[in-house]
């Protein structure tokens, strides 16, 4: 196993945002007042309510099942809410506080998820794969989604340390390629009447973010011509309420850019079986330009040739470490699908945008 | 599955009468489990000949979790794990009680076919990882072993004492003499006043020295003896035990006043 070095998402975060998946109003973590900051406020922004118990010295010494007991009371006073999360932190987790008797003691009317995974548990999959099967204990969803879900998330773990974030010892952020590039590319294959595909590959709420793509590739079509194939992870039958959600209101949004979907590869949660599926449709049908947008790497048998669309720095870096200099990075992505409700622009896609109407290329 | 936890003082001879117990329940032909909490690892060594059971968090350390754990047999059977842990002064041996027996009851206790598991837990239910084994789905009934010495009672007021906060019942009090003066009423009495009773009273005798240094129990070294009729009593007396309460601890002055008591 590679010893990697680079910052990469934790257990907790992983438990937090599932628990928003499940839709859990309030998320109360047990641990000290910072742990998991920055991924508290964007939950924040997706309309999920995150407290702390606030952990100090003292509470490490001798327990803080009584705050929590308080905080739990407290959050049932102030949001009435039907579901809660409680995330455990290293620090509640190494103590060994019991979360299961706080509940007991705060006697909740809300249903409560207690998730007792820490920093320190793994990849941050465990910490999604101990929510999903405490809410299958607690009846919250079926056995077989949770099993399923399990399956997807053990092999994504798998996809990150073949390929991706994981597979090596450290990754320097890259900002990737220009988009004006990749754009003036695009533009001029369809000029020439070439066949351009986009591959939506695309983890939950980030698709919302990627999603531009094909609709700026749609766009960029009607006016120059040429030929488009677009495919996506964009099942509105797979995966937990509110992701069928997101699915139903991207490809409402495609409908609505005349972006016809020639294969639905999968659900928003199954990234990495829905880039076999598009791995397969793509060794049949023939394209002259490819465009992979959200976890290229996912897809088996990307070329240097192909145009791959993602977040993050270090996945770039990754990317382009490997030979695919025509990576480009839409780094403001996750920061900004939190409250999505609909697609929204993106740089590759305003880029596009701006070729096709400005004339260039 | 009768899933038991025996605290106590450390150095009363817990391990002794785990070891002695598991020996007289396996005899009896009951699938027993002894699972030693000592970071020192040596719990069931007299189960096995004096060998050491390879520690449960020593397999795992490195690999993270996984591996299987080959659990080794000793005498009559019983299966022996030794949880192991940290070097003194490193790390968190707490915290590794609670992560092997997560582990161990994943991996083995709800898999197998088991009719007794015996805790052997170090010292006293000072953190959240001595207390592990009580946790609700681990051992549910304890048993404290003390002498009619003062610490040894006071350690045991302690362990009461977690336990009532833990709301964990007691199946009674164990005494191991150290034969001091009216021991055995000392120890009835303290045991009535925290709400519970002397299951048995263990007498001291040179042979349980004798048969650990061969590196085996009274119950095989010398199965004819008074002492072995003493651990296989206790053993009979835990598996008819139908007497659980919450315990009532006492305080620490009255305890001192019980001790002067018996010796006017
Ligand atoms: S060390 Fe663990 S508990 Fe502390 S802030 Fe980091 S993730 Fe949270």
């Amino acid at each position: 196993m590679t010893e990697v070095l680079h910052p990469r998402p934790n257990p907790i975060v992983a438990a937090m945002y599932t628990l928003r998946d499940l839709e859990a109003e309030v998320v109360v973590m047990h641990g000290p007042a910072g742990c998991g900051f920055m991924a508290s406020r964007r939950l924040e922004e997706a309309g999920v309510r995150v407290v702390t118990t606030g952990m100090r010295e003292g509470d490490l010494i001798f327990g803080a099942e009584e705050k929590l007991v308080r905080v739990l009371a407290q959050v049932e006073q102030e949001f009435h809410p039907r579901l809660v999360g409680i995330v455990g932190t290293c620090a509640s987790m190494i103590i060994g506080e019991n979360l299961d008797s706080a509940i007991k003691k705060a006697g909740l009317k809300a249903k409560v998820l207690a998730v007792d995974t820490h920093g320190c548990a793994g990849p941050n999959t465990s910490g999604a794969i101990r929510t999903l099967e405490v809410a299958a204990q607690q009846g919250v969803i079926s056995q077989e989604e949770y099993l399923r879900q399990k399956e997807m998330l053990t092999r994504a773990t798998l996809i990150e340390a073949d390929r991706g974030l994981t597979s090596r010892r450290y990754l320097e952020p890259h900002p990737g390629a220009t988009k004006l590039s990749v754009a003036l590319e695009i533009v001029r294959a369809l000029r020439q009447g070439k066949r351009v595909s986009v591959t939506l590959n695309a983890k939950k709420e980030t698709a919302f973010g990627f999603a531009d793509v094909m609709r700026a590739v749609e766009y960029a079509r009607s006016r120059v011509g040429g030929e488009t194939l677009h495919l996506g992870n964009l099942s509105t039958e797979i995966g937990l309420p509110r992701i069928r959600r997101y699915a139903r209101e991207i490809q409402r949004d495609l409908k609505e850019a005349d972006v016809e979907l020639a294969l639905i590869t999968g659900g928003l949660d199954e990234y990495p079986v829905a880039g076999e599926r598009a791995a397969r449709f793509l060794e049949r049908e023939r394209a002259d330009l490819r465009i992979f947008a959200g976890l290229p790497h996912a897809v088996p048998g990307i070329t240097p040739e192909d145009i791959l669309v993602t977040d993050q720095p270090r996945e770039l870096r990754n990317y382009i470490d490997r030979g695919f200099a025509k990576s480009v990075g839409e780094i403001n992505t996750h920061a900004m699908v939190m409250s999505a409700h609909g697609i929204l622009k993106n740089e590759l896609g305003e880029t596009i945008r701006q070729i096709v109407d400005g004339g260039m290329a | 599955m009768r899933q038991i936890a025996i605290y106590g003082k450390g150095g009363i001879g817990k391990s002794t009468i785990s070891a002695n117990v598991a020996a007289a329940l396996a005899e009896k032909g009951l699938i027993t489990w002894y699972v030693g909490c000592d970071p020192k690892s040596d719990g069931s060594m007299t189960l096995l000949r004096g060998q050491r059971a390879q520690a449960f968090l020593e397999m795992m350390k490195g690999t993270g979790q996984g591996k299987p754990y080959e659990v080794a047999v000793g005498y009559g059977g019983v299966r022996c794990v030794e949880v192991g842990g940290p070097l003194a002064g490193v790390g968190c041996a707490g915290r590794g009680i609670i992560v092997a027996v997560q582990a161990l009851s994943k991996d083995h206790f709800s898999k197998e076919n088991i009719d007794v598991i015996i805790y052997d837990v170090p010292g006293d239910v000072v953190c959240g990882g001595f207390a592990a084994p009580l946790r609700e789905r681990y051992a549910d009934e304890v048993y404290i072993v003390t002498s009619g010495e003062y610490l040894s009672l006071y350690a045991a007021n302690n362990i009461a004492k977690g336990l009532r906060n833990l709301n964990v019942k007691l199946g009674g009090i164990i005494c191991n003499s150290r034969e001091v003066e009216g021991e055995r009423n000392v120890v009835a009495e303290f045991a009535s006043q925290i709400g519970t009773r002397m299951i048995a009273f263990i007498p001291r005798d040179p042979v349980v020295r004798e048969c650990e240094n061969q590196g085996m129990t009274v119950i095989e070294c010398a199965p004819a003896s008074a002492q072995a009729s003493a651990y296989r009593s206790l053993a009979e007396a835990m598996m008819r035990n139908k007497d659980f309460a919450l315990p009532r601890p006492m305080e620490p002055e009255d305890i001192r006043a019980l001790l002067r008591g018996s010796m006017a």
